[in-house]
């Protein structure tokens, strides 16, 4: 998943994120625990997550 | 009468809720797969935090959103923070932060600490500013006018930053002794029993009980307008059709919905009054720890923090926010518009504050949240909020966008609120 600069850091897909693979500071990162479930997408209020390439 | 509304946050709950009970025809739209917007939990590593607010609700039970939610007859229960706040301070005469010392001094005793001269005066101000409230200039200019001393520039920030997100010089003094007035009227904060959650969760047990839908992952694209009136909208694709369309997104997304264009002359005022409205952006950092960290049910205020305005700790009513044994520890600080785009190093001062805070004890960093443009603090800073309606009749704007005069958060979206469906209720 890759998280672009219309994220405003509020941590919801942290919160949704089943593998912990979301850490937030200021902005969302993702780490590499990432499996690209993409459920994180849905949670984002701000639609700043998209599938990476 | 058929409504629909947009956004299935507090605004648009309680106003869902409140047209269900009168008996309308009522469907809600939300864009997430979650009901409550930032007023509602998410579970995190066993703790109950929140998608914005922290668990308080300002003016507790008898302020403007608990009277509403009694009205409604919202299964809720609310318990009065006490003590309603308490100011912690350095030990040290002139000491400008806590790594020496510190001290929680009640918030009433909070003029012990001026000067002789500037306790007679505020004995005099309180009383003359309550009869005649300033009618221009921010709460930091009155601050520096009537008081000249840090402590209360530091304590006006503090309050500000904790209630508005705002520092003291972005807020209008009238708006400030608006809300001091509310805290003589209405009394301080209380927690609800199972956090934002329990509130979202009873304003939808009501919407529901009169059959109508909140349609989440259901997002609104379109605000249909016939003849300058709102008759329905678009939802992934399909049309519904109302006599009223209500929306919680504040009014500079709402606007966006709709064709400005055809709008005749008269609207242009209310588009440049949007567009100058600018949301209040903050952090919140959730502590978990095992031991209490402030001991009481209020707010504990910190003017000498660099960034941290206050914190609550709600476990202390309601441990079940916190898995058995842990406490949970909400920290809120202002972030100032121009260090937005400084998140982290502004993460970074209030994580500082939080160890000299809380100096000794042990504790763990479990989120830190952030909120500013178009998922803020408040859509609209306070002080600067819009009325509910808009140049198209049938549509109104409710929620953080629209809050009522000298309401705080969520007291401010209930004030709001019950402006704008007496007002639909008035005249239709």
């Amino acid at each position: 998943m890759k998280i672009d600069e219309r994220c405003v850091g509020c941590g919801q897909c942290t919160a949704f994120c089943p593998k912990n693979a979301i850490i937030v500071k200021g902005i969302a990162r993702i780490t590499t625990d990432c499996i690209q479930c993409k459920i994180c997408m849905a949670y984002c209020p701000m639609k700043a997550i998209e599938e990476s390439a | 009468m058929k409504v629909l509304v947009i956004g299935s946050g507090l605004g648009g709950l309680l106003s869902a809720a409140w047209l269900s009970r009168e008996g309308h025809e009522v469907d809600v739209f939300e864009r997430l797969p979650i009901i409550g917007g930032r007023f509602t939990n998410i579970e995190y590593k066993g703790f109950q935090l929140s998608t914005g607010a922290l668990h308080m609700i300002p003016h507790g039970p008898t302020g403007p959103l608990g009277t509403l939610l009694k009205d409604l007859e919202a299964d809720v229960k609310i318990v009065r923070s006490r003590p309603m706040t308490t100011i912690r301070i350095p030990t040290e005469k002139d000491a400008m932060d806590y790594t020496h010392g510190f001290q929680d001094i009640e918030f009433h005793d909070f003029r012990k600490h001026f000067s002789l001269l500037n306790r007679i005066k505020l004995a005099i101000l309180i009383t003359t500013t309550r009869t005649f409230p300033p009618k221009s200039g921010s709460m930091a200019h009155w601050c520096s006018k009537n008081l000249n001393q840090d402590w209360a520039l530091k304590l006006a920030d503090s309050f500000c930053g904790w209630a508005l997100s705002l520092k003291a010089e972005n807020v209008p003094a009238t708006e400030v002794f608006e809300i001091i007035e509310n805290m003589y009227r209405y009394s301080g904060p209380g927690i609800p029993v199972g956090g934002c959650q329990a509130v979202t969760e009873a304003l939808i047990n009501i919407i529901s009980s009169h059959g109508n839908k909140i349609h989440t992952s259901t997002e609104v694209t379109q605000i249909l307008v016939e003849n300058n009136k709102a008759v329905g909208l678009v939802a992934d694709g399909n049309e519904y059709r109302a006599d009223l369309v209500i929306s919680d997104i504040g009014h500079l997304e709402t606007s966006r919905l709709y064709d400005t264009n055809a709008l005749d002359t008269s609207a242009a005022s209310y588009f440049t009054a949007i567009r100058k409205l600018r949301p209040s952006a903050g952090v919140k950092i959730c502590l978990a720890s095992n031991e209490p960290l402030i001991e009481h049910t209020g707010v504990l205020l910190t003017p000498y923090a660099q960034r941290i305005n206050g914190i609550d700790e709600v476990t202390n009513v309601d441990p079940s926010l916190a898995p058995a044994g842990k406490h949970l520890i909400m920290a809120h600080q202002c972030v100032q518009w121009e260090n937005i785009g400084r998140l982290e190093e502004e993460i970074d001062l209030g994580l500082r504050d939080l160890s000299e805070i809380f100096a000794g004890k042990e504790y763990e960093v479990l989120l830190i949240q952030s909120y500013s443009g178009e998922w803020p603090v408040n859509r609209s800073s306070s002080g600067s909020d819009l009325s509910n309606r808009t140049p198209i009749e049938g549509l109104y704007v409710v929620g953080d966008g629209a809050k009522g005069k000298g309401g705080i958060e969520v007291d401010g979206i209930a004030l709001g609120v019950r402006t704008a469906i007496n007002d639909i209720l008035n005249s239709n």
